[in-house]
């Protein structure tokens, strides 16, 4: 199969070099008309990216903070130690306001021990001192108008056809734009591989037909993943939709992130 | 023409003509397959081997007991979440599943400001000191043993 | 809690002021020192060149004695200019494909054809058309190695006659011309990169690339001032006052519109206080007390202004000596105050979290890639180059030639 990769590419290039110099974009047409399945063997036959879209949302109401979702996604993709996430979850306690204060609120209080991995310590204040208090799982935002995607300088952060944001590990030179682009903090600079590297949607998974990780571990079904492009009536995403008045985050910004979420706060950016 | 002039426009040939063949020979066969990326990259990261195995590849042999949590409260848990990555497992059967059993209830169940109040939650030193197990079937936890 | 819980705690993320992102919790932010030094050394390259192009453009003939040392200066920095950026990158060994499959819509991607465009079409062709008459020349009569060199720049141009360097002359001072939007834009894209990120509100409005190109012109006005007062201290020559106390007028007028566009932005966003701001006041007043209001403002702007406008106020009042002295100091804290200006800037906005929420701390090692040994070696290699190159093409033991060039006051004070 490596042969096979190999052999392509080398004639493909040898080609390319000819026609480029004379034609090239003769030569960027003839390319284009490779076919769109996936036939390498090492990935899912007959997989053809327009024919899906997927999306992940996320209720809030539902999420226990248990950090199983963190913690299978450091496994699922072998993320390296450290403070790097591809998904994590943020707790969010909002204090009683203090009495006469004339405020609404007291001023929240937000935590992420470990990216949540590992579950929650006690809050830092006493259950009788707490107005609200609600976990938020955070992972990129599949934003339709990506600004990681639109900065990168090389083009190894895309847009893929079937909904997922994805990074060429290949190609990608590390320079850090993209993660300082990202509004959400979901980008990191992987110091294994000194490229950068955020949620894939579990790309690998998705495409085989599986779940992503943290969507199948998760107990309380706060992640509902589905495909846009092959809704059953009883698709969770659709459900979703129906049931819930929904937001983004950090709309202001105009990235139009398709991750939607059912009860958020206005605490939470 | 001015000899100035010539020479500069051989130079600029020259170096624009071998900046194009460059191209044409770095840049990589796939790219604007799609998009203004590597094609290629698309199978590269999908080809990457699950870890999870999930839960539909547990009912294959177990799906007794999944027929039995599907009718109580924990129907929406995966295997894995509880017994951990069980690929192996679900390959080869001689090979147990990470966690068979173990005080992974308290990790969800503990009693949490931040917990929403549907969720069922109890204050472990309150409810009970001993194993959840005693009182409560793992697959159905409404159910006594 | 379970005993599984705590033993965790210990691992828990390094203490951060409120809450930052977990992925912002890492010990260094991710652009550190060298993308400091990177958009300092392509300003000084900018301002250089604007520097020399008063001369040619603007006809400010006072400026004569500079304009080669200016050339020289803005074409040993841009020599060095990508040496930040290769180091810092993850992968260094790739960074062809900036050029193979620039990404249009990014400012990086731009980088490529305008460090080459700038270096070959802009600055090269500018001192080969000033040049190379006297590179003839020099080539006839320089033996050895050294009349090797010379030929070799003269690309096998060797014709001498009045015509040949009147087209010489109008063609460089088209380059001059066609420079000045190259310079800016060598140097405005990097203000667009930081400009352009709508994620930090530190970085992304819309003034940002007019204050680098400001602090840039200022930076390298301020940087040919102190190559020109230690040229000719090396050589123990008088310092043409007449092309000095020009310089000081230019760095100060250039100086008074960078202070004024800094501070609009400055009041903009106390008056406007949008969402980030007061995470952003908090970041200032922990973070960058020193760099910004010392550094910056003190040092970078507000004595250099008091200074220099003294002495447009007083002019030849002011004892010559005196105004060498404070032209000097005011261009050597007008380059520490321009270098703190781009620390504010690109370690500012990463010490405080996108949460909104967070500040987040940075000690500068010294060692290592990003530390500032490192820092020192790359901003030293550009002097070691100018000395190089001043030797070569700027020495006094060459005859002075310079068929085209207007003379000034007299060959020996013509650098």
């Amino acid at each position: 199969m490596k042969n096979q990769f190999t052999r392509r590419s080398v004639l493909a290039r040898l080609g390319g070099a000819v026609a480029g110099v004379l034609s090239l974009p003769a030569a960027r047409a003839a390319k284009a008309a490779v076919q769109k399945v996936f036939v390498s063997s090492g990935a899912p036959r007959g997989y053809d990216p327009s024919k899906h879209k997927w999306l992940m949302c996320v209720d809030v109401n539902k999420c226990i903070g248990c950090g199983l979702c963190a913690e299978a996604c450091k496994k699922e993709n072998n993320v390296p130690e450290g403070p790097y996430f591809r998904t994590w979850i943020e707790r969010y306690i909002i204090p009683k306001p203090k009495p006469a204060s004339g405020e609404t609120r007291g001023e929240a209080i937000v935590d992420c021990p470990n990216g949540g991995m590992h579950g929650f310590p006690e809050a830092a204040i006493p259950k009788d001192q707490i107005e609200h208090s609600f976990f938020v799982p955070k992972l990129c935002n599949l934003c339709e108008h990506s600004p990681c995607v639109q900065v990168c300088p090389v083009g190894a952060t895309f847009d893929a056809p079937d909904g997922a944001v994805l990074i060429d590990p290949k190609y990608c030179i590390g320079c850090g734009f993209c993660i300082q682009a990202c509004p959400y903090g979901c980008r990191f600079l992987s110091p294994v591989t000194k490229t950068a590297e955020k949620c894939s949607l579990c790309y690998h998974r998705i495409t085989r037909g599986l779940k992503p990780a943290c969507v199948e571990v998760c107990p309380t079904q706060a992640r509902i993943f589905g495909d846009l492009k092959n809704m059953a009536p009883d698709d969770p995403i659709q459900k979703f939709y129906e049931q819930n008045r929904v937001q983004v985050l950090k709309p202001h910004l105009g990235t139009n992130p398709r991750v939607l979420y059912a009860g958020l706060d206005k605490e939470v950016r | 023409m001015p000899p100035q002039i010539l020479r500069l426009v051989l130079l600029t040939l020259g170096i624009v003509g071998s900046f194009l063949m460059a191209r044409a020979v770095l840049t990589p066969s796939s790219f604007r397959q799609y998009g203004w990326y590597r094609g290629d990259a698309l199978e590269e990261i999908a080809s990457r081997t699950p870890v999870y195995a999930g839960t539909k590849s547990c009912d294959e042999c177990h799906s007794d007991i999944l027929q039995k949590q599907a009718k109580d409260a924990h129907k929406t848990l995966s295997c894995e979440g509880c017994h951990g990555v069980s690929r192996e497992h679900g390959d080869n059967p001689d090979i147990l599943p990470v966690k068979l059993t173990g005080s992974h209830c308290i990790r969800c169940h503990e009693a949490n400001p931040s917990r929403p109040a549907w969720f069922k939650q109890i204050i472990v030193k309150d409810h009970y000191s001993g194993k959840c197990t005693e009182c409560h079937l793992p697959h159905q936890p409404t159910q006594v043993p | 809690m379970t005993p599984d819980v705590t033993n965790v705690l210990v691992e828990v993320l390094p203490k951060f002021e409120g809450y930052v992102y977990p992925n912002e919790a890492g010990p260094h932010p991710l652009w550190g020192f060298l993308i400091v030094l990177y958009p300092y050394i392509t300003g000084l390259v900018a301002g250089a060149f604007i520097m020399a192009s008063l001369v040619r453009v603007f006809k400010v003939q006072a400026l004569e004695p500079v304009y080669r040392l200016s050339m020289l200066t803005s074409f040993s920095f841009l020599l060095c200019a990508t040496l930040p950026l290769l180091f810092h990158l993850g992968h260094p060994e790739r960074c062809f494909e900036i050029m193979m499959t620039p990404h249009l819509t990014s400012p990086m991607a731009i980088f490529g054809f305008v460090y080459a465009w700038y270096l070959m079409a802009v600055l090269l062709l500018e001192l080969w058309f000033d040049y190379r008459y006297d590179l003839v020349q020099w080539s006839k009569t320089t033996p050895g190695f050294r009349g090797i060199i010379y030929r070799l720049f003269t690309v096998g141009v060797t014709d001498e006659s009045p015509a040949a360097t009147a087209l010489d002359a109008k063609l460089g001072r088209f380059l001059s011309v066609v420079g000045i939007p190259s310079a800016f834009l060598l140097h405005g894209y990097v203000g667009f990169i930081f400009g352009s990120v709508k994620a930090n509100p530190w970085w992304g409005n819309v003034l940002m690339p007019i204050i680098f190109i400001m602090s840039a012109i200022v930076s390298g006005i301020a940087l040919c001032v102190f190559n020109y007062m230690v040229l000719t201290w090396i050589r123990r020559r008088t310092i043409d006052m007449r092309c000095l106390d020009t310089m000081a007028m230019f760095l100060f007028y250039a100086l008074v519109v960078d202070a004024a566009i800094e501070g609009l932005d400055w009041i903009h966003r106390i008056y406007a206080a949008e969402e980030g701001f007061s995470v952003m006041q908090t970041m200032i007043r922990e973070k960058l007390f020193y760099t910004l209001n010392l550094g910056q403002a003190t040092v970078g702007t507000l004595i250099p202004l008091l200074a220099l406008g003294s002495l447009q106020l007083l002019r030849k009042r002011v004892p010559e000596m005196i105004r060498k002295r404070m032209i000097g100091v005011s261009a050597l804290m007008i380059l520490v105050g321009v270098l703190a200006m781009r620390w504010n800037v690109v370690i500012g906005g990463q010490l405080f979290s996108k949460s909104l929420r967070g500040v987040m701390g940075y000690k500068l090692e010294f060692a290592g890639v990003e530390g500032w040994f490192m820092g020192l070696i790359l901003l030293s290699l550009p002097f070691v180059i100018l000395t190089t190159l001043v030797k070569l093409f700027l020495s006094e033991q060459l005859p002075a030639t310079s068929g085209h060039v207007p003379q000034g006051e007299g060959a020996e004070q013509a650098l």
